[in-house]
């Protein structure tokens, strides 16, 4: 198993809308960037080219991990609408 | 003037404790709804690990444990230890597990709690699925009801029972506790690895649908948590547990440390040939009983992981069962005050009383310190390399003379810790668990 087949098999319906919001200006001053590593869906991903962590909610399994650890409240946490996100079968 | 509620009790959450505890009101003629944000029962959640057969869903559904599609009935228990280029395994197997009553089961979620779900509508519970709470309806110092993204905006009932899981926000909003912080997480990951029914009985040593549980200390690269194979009918669960402070220390990411585990000697074996079919994560309450939060106010009962109902001792990994029980006691407190009319604070405070008494807040307590013990990174790092070490040892026979078994366990100790640290955390151990 190689990490990158992880993240193919799981089924999501996506919401036009991302749940989660990331507030840029808040996030900056954070130095350790714990949801880049931290998130089991790699939704959140440091951009050396526009220097600042980039988010992205399609893949986004919902555990509430990036909520926990980001200390800077960057962010606008929400489930996603009723009956779109993850759907686990199994 | 205001509409008159049509419910009388509004759960949220089709989790084993929402659906216990609307059922259990249903089944005392209570009109409930049953909210869940997932398409269907389960959908959200993930599992990897074995269900404690209790009494709770037992006593509302009389044969349940017979019913319920679980997957295999735990027979075998397996603890390993991971050392530097070793492993050291405690293999529990016992005839009595392989009798009925089964004392535990391996299940996946989307399909327990769906069936589950099913049973509390049998009984007349309302369930609505893909139906996301915002909110609670907070009115005149008091839990009034819900608040949803559907036409209607609010759904008002004079009692609300969060079973909304680990994240907990509704007992947050209701200002029962100020959020679960990392130090009181742990993240878990599972890759569901199918293979055929034949092929997990061979591999594991099971026959006839027996199951067995894997759990592995010291193969998360020094982070605090631990490693796990379950065995379903044809698949194997087999994931990492981490504490979310200790992942955030070490910067590892926790696909990382599930690849890691699954290439290693002591898993990939069991995976040869395996088509993997699925990837899940979740987060698990593992604060303790310092973590459990208020668990009731006006209006308001909250059940489950919402109510930080889970802990491992190392050992044993409870949640399921802890959260069952806790929804049909807050469904027992749910009947008693509506009856009388008396849903305030005061009318809802003898669910704490009830979770006192039963076993799931006395099991909490018994293992407070276990909570605290399993805090310290050595048992994840240098306690497993000592078992490897000491084992090696043990077992060499190289044509030096052999020394006695104790004598090798002072020479490894030494060499590894601290005398000053060896005796301390011997001291915490035996506080902890003796």
């Amino acid at each position: 198993m190689i990490v990158d087949d992880l993240f193919d098999l799981t089924s999501f319906r996506v919401h036009r809308e991302a749940h989660i919001r990331l507030d840029y200006e808040r996030c900056r001053p954070c130095d350790h960037r714990a949801c880049t590593f931290t998130c089991p869906a790699r939704c959140y991903e440091w951009s050396q080219e526009r220097s600042r962590v980039e988010f992205a909610y399609e893949a986004c399994l919902e555990c509430g991990t990036c909520l926990t650890v980001c200390d800077k409240d960057a962010l606008d946490w929400h489930y996603p609408v009723g009956g779109f996100g993850v759907r686990f079968s199994r | 003037m205001p509409a008159t509620p049509s419910y009388d009790a509004i759960v949220v959450g089709a989790g084993p404790a929402g659906t216990t505890a609307a059922l259990a009101m249903a089944q005392k003629g209570l009109r409930v709804l049953l909210l869940e944000r997932g398409e269907s029962p389960g959908s959200k959640n993930m599992f990897g690990g074995m269900l404690a057969a209790c009494a709770a869903p037992e006593e509302l559904i009389p044969g349940f444990w017979k019913q319920a599609p679980w997957e295999r009935h735990v027979v075998k228990r397996v603890l390993t230890v991971v050392g530097e280029g070793s492993s050291t395994s405690v293999v529990h197997q016992s005839d009595a597990a392989d009798r009925e009553p089964y004392a535990g089961f391996t299940l996946y979620r989307p399909v327990f709690d769906r069936w589950y779900a099913e049973r509390a509508r049998d009984a007349g519970v309302t369930l609505l699925c893909s139906c996301l709470v915002e909110g609670l309806v907070l009115r005149d110092g008091r839990v009034g009801g819900v608040r949803v993204a559907r036409p209607q905006g609010v759904i008002e009932a004079p009692l609300v029972v969060a079973c909304d899981g680990v994240t907990s926000l509704l007992a947050k909003e209701a200002g029962l506790h100020a959020g679960f912080t990392p130090h009181q997480l742990a993240l878990g990951v599972r890759a569901l690895f199918r293979l055929t029914e034949d092929e997990v009985d061979d591999r594991l040593g099971l026959s006839g649908l027996q199951g067995a549980t894997n759990e592995f200390l010291g193969c998360t690269d020094g982070v605090r948590g631990g490693g796990f194979v379950y065995s379903q009918v044809d698949t194997l669960s087999v994931g990492v547990v981490a504490h979310l402070d200790s992942l955030t220390q070490k910067r590892i990411p926790p696909y990382d440390l599930l690849a890691r585990f699954v290439a290693s000697p002591w898993v990939a074996p069991l995976l040869k040939g395996a088509r993997l079919a699925e990837y899940s994560a979740h987060l698990l309450p593992e604060g303790g009983i310092a973590m459990v939060p208020r668990l009731s106010a006006a209006g308001l009962l909250v059940a489950g992981d919402a109510a930080a109902l889970c802990y491992t001792n190392g050992l044993t990994f409870e949640g399921m069962n802890l959260a069952m029980t806790s929804g049909k006691l807050a469904a027992e407190t749910a009947i008693e005050a509506l009856a009388s009319g008396d849903t305030s604070a005061a009318g809802l405070a003898s669910y704490e009383q009830r979770l006192r008494e039963s076993y799931v807040i006395r099991d909490l307590k018994t293992w407070a310190r276990a909570v605290d013990f399993m805090r310290r990174d050595q048992l994840f790092s240098a306690y497993p390399r000592m078992v490897g070490e000491l084992m090696e040892r043990v077992y060499r026979s190289d044509g030096q003379p052999k020394r006695r078994i104790g004598r090798h366990g002072l020479d490894v100790a030494r060499e590894s810790l601290p005398l000053r640290q060896l005796v301390r955390d011997g001291i915490a151990a035996g506080r902890s668990f003796l």
